[in-house]
C-alpha cells in the first residue's frame, strides 16, 4: 500500500485535513494549529486519555478523548462547541475541587498546568465540595516534595518512570478516594528504590512531584558548572540531565592552593566535598587526650586540676583501645597520628551534608586542588546513582574496609587474606532517618557495621519501646542472633542518614570458625549485653511510678540529688565541683523535683544517652557499666552539649596551639574546648560536691536503689551517699 | 541543717562533755576558797579548751572557702562546729565561774552570748526552713536568677495577653484559623449578634491590656512589690475572675496561665524573703564571731603576759 493510499481525511471545526493513518485526533489539530487543552498527555509519552479533558466532539453519543481517538474517514470533528467547552468546563472544575490552590508548582513557577487550565476558563472557586479525607504528603526525599494532595492522577510521572527511564518505581495504588501514585510497594519515597532522577517531577503537570530547592544554603565560592560540564564528570555519569538544569547552583567547582584549609573540625557546614584533581590531608588539630582531673596525691591540700592526657598516660577503666578514628571521609585516622591522605576520587564531608553535624576533621590540601562542593540533594542524588554508588563501594573496599574493621577492637586480629576474602563479599547499604535496618523477631541471616551515622537498638517491650543503645561508626550490631542461632532478639532503626556494612551469615560463621578468639570475644559481649539488657528490662518493670519515669529519672543509672529539706541553697556543692574543674562546674543546682529531693543538673549516665547521637567522630561512648566516657579525639564541636536533654555536658577551654589563618604554616596560641561531663571525681572517693555539702544534703545515688522505698511507700526511705 | 538521728553521736560526746565539765567544776568551785577563777589551773583549762573549740568551729569559715581539699567532710566540720560552739558556751562560763569580769571580759562574755544565741537561731532557721521553703515554693529557683526569671514571667504575660486580645479582636494577621475560629463562636454566645459579641471583645481586650500595662507588669517587673493588689493571692483571684467572665472559655487557659505567672511572681518573692531569712542572721554571726576570736586572743595574750 502506498503512503499516499494511508492518508485520511476529516475535517477539524470545518477545517479539511488530512493525516496518515493511525494519528491521533489531538497529534492532527496540533499539526494544523489547532490547539486542544490536555493535562494527561504529553508529547514524549503514550496517551492513555485519563484526564478527558481533550474531549472532542466527533458526531458520535459521546465525546472522544482526542489524544488516543485515532481519526476515521470522513470524521467531522468539533473541538470548540459550547457543549464540548461546558464539559471541560466541568472536568476541570472537578479537577480543581480536589487541588489545593495555589499549589506548589503554581506558588514556585506559577505555570502549574490544571491551574492555567482553570484561569483560562475562568474557574475561581468550583462548584463542588473539597475533598475532605487528606492524602497526605511524602517529604521523605531529599531533592522531590510529593504532595498527594495536588495529584490528579494523569499518570504522567508513573509513565516517564517506567517507559521513559525503565526505572518500574512508580505506579497507581488504591481505587477510588484512596487512588494515588506509589513508590515501590507504597514506600515513602526516600525509602523506595527510587534513583531520584527526576523524570516524575519534569513530568508532573502541577504542584504533586516538586524539585525540593534546600532552603537557606548557598554554596558562595567557586565556580557554578552548566549541566552539560557536569554530565562529562565520571560521577554524574547517568544522572538526570533536568535535575542538574533545576538544582545548578548546588554543586560549584573549587581550587584550593597547597596548604589552603578545605574545612575545619567542629565547625557546623552542610555541603560535602568530591575531589577532582590533587590530593588533601584530613587530620585532628585538637589535642589527642581526655580531660583528666586529679589531685589529692601529694597531700590533703593539693588543689584539683584539669588537665589533658593521652590514654597511654592516663589509662581510665575500659579505656578504648581503638587503633582508628573514625571520621567523615573514605579513610579513618590513626590514633597515634591522625593523619591521613585524600585523593581524586574521595568524598569527604558526607555526614554533614546530610545530617547537618559538625565536621569531623579538618581537611587541607596537600598540593593544588580541584574539588566540587555539593549541597545535600545533589549528594543524595549521587548516592542514588548506581554508578556513584558503584565507585563509593570500590573505594570503600579497597581503602578503608581494612581500618574500619580492624578499627573495632573485636576483629583485630583478623588477618589480612581474610579480610582480602571479606572485601569483595561485604554489602554497603543505606538506609533514611527511621527506616528499619532489622526487626526483633525477624530471622538472623547478616551482621552489620555501622559506617556512617546512628543506629537506635530498641526492644519492644509490652510497655513499649525500649532503647537499648545508641550504634555509632564502628558499631556492630546482628551478633547476638547469629551466635545463638535465635532469631532478632531487637530492632534496629537508622536514626539519620545511616550506611552499614552488611556480612552475610555463612561469612560471619566462616570468620567465627577460623577465628575463635573473635567468638570468645563476641560471645563474651554478647552475654554483657544480654544481661544489660535483662537488668535494664527487669528495672524498668519494677518501678511502676508515673512520675519518676516522666521524669526521666528511671533511664538514669546516678543522680546527683539534694534532699531539699537539709538543703540551705548555700551553693557550696556547685562551688566544690567548679573548684575541682577548674573554675567550669558541671553541675547547676537546678532541675525537676521527685518528693523532697532536687535531681540536680549534673550527668545522669543515662541508659537512653541522647549525648551520643551525632558525635561526627564517635568519641563519646559508654563503658560497660553504662558510665559516660569521652575519647581522646573529642573535637570540642559541643553537639552531644546541645543534644543532652539535662544539660549535663560542659565545653571545657584548655589553651592549645593553633594553624594561623593569616600565615598558612605558622601556628598561634589560641584555645581548644573539650567536652566533658561529670566524672565524679574519679580520682577521689566521694565527689566534691557530695564531700563539701555540709548539710548533708547532696548525694550521688543510683535512682531505683536510691527512690526503691519511696515508690513503695509514701514516707522516703533513707539512701545511700 | 536538719538535726535528726543522724546527730545522735555528736549529741550524746556534747552531753558527756558537759557532764564532765560540771562534775569536774561543782566540787572546783565549791572548794575554791576565792571561787572559781579563770587564773586558776582548772579555770585555765576550761578556757583553753573552750577557745580551742571556739577556734575550730571559727575555722569553718576557711573550711568552705577550700571546698575540695580532703581535710575531713563538710557535713562533719559541720556538725563539729554546732555541737563543739554549743559545749564552748559552757566551759567559757566555767572557765569565768559565771563571772563577767573587767570590761574586757565584760564585752567578751556579751559578744559571746549573741553569737552564740546567733548560732542557735542560725541553726533553728536552718533546721526548719528548707522544709517550709520546699513545701512553699515548689517553684522555686537560683537565688541569683531571680531577676532573671522575673523578665521572662514578665515576657511571658506581655506574649499571652497579646494572643489573647489578638483572638478576641479577630486580627487576621495576628491570630491563628483556631482562634479565629474560637473568637467567632465566642462571639455568638449568650445569644448575642456576631457584631455586638465583636465589639464586647474589643472593650474587653482593652481592659485586658490596660490590665497588662497597669498592674501585671509593674509588679512582674517590680521585686517584691508588696503594695500591689496582685502580691495577694486572694485579691488576684479576684481579679482574674473578673475576666474570666469576660472571656470565652477557650481563653480561660491563657488566663490560667497568667495566674500561674503571678503565683510564680509571688512565689520568688517570698523565695527572696526566705532566703535572706536563711542566710541573713549569718550577717550577724559571722562578723560577730571574728571579733570574738580576736578579742578572745586578746584576752588570752593579756591574761597570759600580765
Amino acid at each position: 500500500m502506498s503512503s499516499k493510499a494511508a492518508e485520511i481525511q476529516l475535517t477539524i471545526d470545518g477545517v479539511p485535513v488530512s493525516v496518515p493513518a493511525g494519528t491521533t485526533i489531538f497529534d492532527a489539530a496540533r499539526l494544523h494549529g489547532i490547539p486542544i487543552p490536555t493535562l494527561c498527555h504529553q508529547q514524549n509519552e503514550n496517551p492513555v486519555g485519563v484526564c478527558r479533558v481533550c474531549v472532542v466532539d466527533v458526531g458520535q453519543r459521546v465525546y472522544a478523548a482526542s489524544c488516543i481517538r485515532q481519526v476515521e474517514p470522513g470524521m467531522a470533528v468539533k473541538t470548540s462547541t459550547d457543549q464540548v467547552r461546558a464539559a471541560r468546563h466541568t472536568l476541570v472544575e472537578l479537577l480543581m475541587s480536589d487541588h489545593p490552590t495555589p499549589c506548589a508548582r503554581q506558588q514556585q513557577s506559577g505555570d502549574c498546568e490544571l491551574e492555567h487550565l482553570a484561569s483560562v476558563a475562568g474557574i475561581k472557586e468550583p462548584r463542588f465540595p473539597h475533598r475532605t479525607n487528606p492524602r497526605g504528603k511524602d517529604d521523605s526525599s531529599a531533592v522531590i516534595a510529593v504532595d498527594h494532595e495536588a495529584c490528579i492522577l494523569c499518570d504522567r510521572c508513573v509513565r516517564g518512570c517506567d517507559d521513559i527511564r525503565h526505572n518500574w518505581v512508580l505506579a497507581r495504588r488504591g481505587k477510588g478516594y484512596q487512588a494515588g501514585i506509589a513508590f515501590d510497594n507504597n514506600l515513602p519515597m526516600s525509602e523506595s528504590s527510587c534513583v531520584s532522577c527526576g523524570e516524575c517531577m519534569v513530568s508532573c503537570p502541577t504542584g504533586a512531584l516538586t524539585n525540593k530547592r534546600v532552603v537557606g544554603t548557598q554554596l558562595g565560592q567557586g565556580d557554578v558548572l552548566d549541566p552539560a560540564e557536569l554530565l562529562n564528570l565520571p560521577i554524574f555519569q547517568n544522572v538526570s540531565g533536568t535535575f542538574l538544569e533545576l538544582n545548578q547552583k548546588a554543586v560549584v567547582k573549587r581550587h584550593f592552593k597547597a596548604g589552603e584549609t578545605v574545612c575545619r573540625e567542629g565547625e557546623f557546614g552542610s555541603t560535602a566535598f568530591y575531589i577532582l584533581e590533587g590530593k588533601a590531608e584530613v587530620f585532628l588539630s585538637t589535642p589527642i587526650a581526655h580531660v583528666k582531673t586529679e589531685g589529692s596525691s601529694k597531700g590533703f591540700f593539693s588543689k584539683l586540676q584539669s588537665l589533658l592526657a593521652p590514654r597511654e598516660g592516663d589509662r581510665r577503666s575500659e579505656e578504648s583501645d581503638r587503633p582508628f578514628i573514625p571520621i567523615d571521609a573514605s579513610v579513618d585516622l590513626p590514633y597515634d597520628n591522625p593523619i591521613a591522605e585524600l585523593n581524586p576520587g574521595d568524598m569527604f564531608g558526607e555526614m554533614t551534608c546530610m545530617s547537618y553535624y559538625p565536621r569531623s576533621a579538618t581537611v587541607r590540601a596537600k598540593t593544588d586542588c580541584v574539588m566540587l562542593e555539593m549541597l545535600r540533594n545533589v549528594l543524595d542524588i549521587l548516592q542514588r546513582n548506581k554508578t556513584f554508588r558503584a565507585q563509593l563501594e570500590r573505594n570503600y573496599r579497597a581503602r578503608a574496609l581494612d581500618s574500619h574493621l580492624r578499627s573495632v577492637p573485636v576483629f583485630k586480629s583478623l588477618t589480612q587474606d581474610f579480610i582480602d576474602h571479606l572485601r569483595d563479599r561485604v554489602e554497603l547499604l543505606r538506609f533514611n532517618p527511621g527506616q528499619l535496618i532489622c526487626r526483633q523477631g525477624d530471622p538472623a541471616d547478616s551482621f552489620y557495621l555501622v559506617r556512617i551515622g546512628f543506629v537506635k537498638v530498641s526492644e519492644l517491650r509490652p510497655g513499649g519501646e525500649l532503647v537499648l543503645a545508641y550504634l555509632a561508626r564502628g558499631g556492630y550490631f546482628g551478633e547476638i542472633a547469629l551466635l545463638s542461632g535465635i532469631p532478632r532478639s531487637a530492632t534496629c532503626t537508622a536514626l539519620d542518614h545511616v550506611e552499614v556494612v552488611r556480612i552475610s551469615g555463612e561469612d560471619f560463621q566462616l570468620m567465627l570458625d577460623r577465628f575463635p578468639e573473635v567468638r570468645q570475644k563476641l560471645e563474651a559481649i554478647a552475654r554483657e549485653r544480654i544481661d544489660e539488657n535483662l537488668r535494664h528490662t527487669v528495672q524498668a518493670q519494677n518501678v511502676p511510678v508515673d512520675q519518676f519515669l516522666a521524669q526521666g529519672l528511671m533511664e538514669a543509672q546516678s543522680l546527683l540529688v539534694l534532699d531539699l529539706e537539709k538543703c540551705t541553697r548555700c551553693d557550696q556543692c556547685v562551688r566544690a565541683c567548679a573548684d575541682a574543674h577548674q573554675g567550669v562546674s558541671r553541675l547547676v543546682r537546678e532541675g525537676l523535683r521527685f518528693d523532697k529531693y532536687l535531681v540536680a543538673t549534673s550527668c545522669r549516665q543515662c541508659r537512653d544517652p541522647l549525648c551520643m547521637v551525632g558525635c561526627p567522630v564517635g568519641s563519646i561512648r559508654r563503658r560497660n557499666t553504662l558510665e559516660v566516657i569521652i575519647e581522646d579525639w573529642c573535637i570540642g564541636c559541643g553537639l552531644c552539649a546541645t543534644n543532652c536533654p539535662y544539660g549535663n555536658i560542659n565545653l571545657h577551654p584548655f589553651p592549645a596551639e593553633l594553624d594561623d589563618p593569616a600565615h598558612p604554616g605558622h601556628k598561634i596560641a589560641g584555645v581548644r574546648v573539650k567536652a566533658t561531663s561529670c566524672d565524679l571525681c574519679h580520682d577521689h572517693a566521694e565527689p566534691s560536691c557530695v564531700y563539701a555539702c555540709p548539710h548533708d544534703a547532696a548525694h550521688r545515688v543510683n535512682p531505683p536503689e536510691f527512690f526503691a522505698g519511696l515508690l513503695a511507700h509514701p514516707t522516703p526511705a533513707k539512701g545511700r551517699s | 541543717m536538719l538535726i535528726d538521728h543522724t546527730h545522735r553521736r555528736w549529741f550524746f560526746v556534747s552531753v558527756a562533755g558537759l557532764a564532765v565539765a560540771t562534775a569536774v567544776y561543782i566540787p572546783y568551785s565549791l572548794h575554791s576558797p576565792q571561787g572559781p577563777r579563770g587564773g586558776s589551773p582548772l579555770g585555765l583549762t576550761y578556757g583553753i579548751a573552750g577557745f580551742l573549740f571556739m577556734l575550730f568551729v571559727g575555722l569553718l569559715g576557711a573550711r568552705k572557702k577550700v571546698p575540695v581539699w580532703r581535710v575531713g567532710r563538710a557535713q562533719s566540720w559541720m556538725r563539729g562546729h554546732l555541737w563543739l560552739g554549743l559545749l564552748s558556751f559552757p566551759l567559757i562560763l566555767f572557765h569565768g565561774g559565771f563571772h563577767f569580769g573587767g570590761p574586757l571580759t565584760r564585752m567578751l562574755m556579751w559578744l559571746f552570748i549573741f553569737v552564740w544565741v546567733s548560732g542557735i537561731l542560725g541553726a533553728a532557721l536552718q533546721h526548719f526552713m528548707p522544709r517550709f521553703q520546699t513545701a512553699q515554693l515548689p517553684m522555686e529557683t537560683i537565688y541569683e536568677q531571680i531577676d532573671r526569671v522575673r523578665g521572662q514571667l514578665a515576657e511571658e504575660a506581655g506574649q499571652l495577653v497579646e494572643e489573647t486580645c489578638s483572638t478576641l479582636e479577630g486580627e487576621v494577621s495576628r491570630a491563628s484559623d483556631r482562634q479565629r475560629a474560637m473568637s467567632a463562636s465566642a462571639g455568638t454566645q449568650g445569644g448575642l449578634t456576631v457584631a455586638s459579641g465583636l465589639q464586647a471583645n474589643r472593650q474587653v481586650s482593652t481592659q485586658l491590656r490596660q490590665f497588662l500595662d497597669d498592674e501585671m507588669l509593674p509588679y512582674l517587673e517590680r521585686p517584691g512589690a508588696h503594695a500591689m493588689s496582685l502580691s495577694n493571692e486572694a485579691q488576684a483571684q479576684a481579679m482574674f475572675q473578673r475576666f474570666r467572665v469576660l472571656l470565652p472559655s477557650e481563653l480561660h487557659s491563657n488566663l490560667d496561665d497568667l495566674e500561674n505567672i503571678c503565683e510564680e511572681k509571688r512565689q520568688l518573692d517570698k523565695q527572696n524573703q526566705l532566703h535572706k531569712i536563711l542566710h541573713g542572721w549569718l550577717l550577724v554571726h559571722i562578723p560577730l564571731s571574728y571579733a570574738l576570736l580576736l578579742l578572745g586572743a586578746v584576752h588570752a595574750v593579756v591574761a597570759l603576759k600580765f
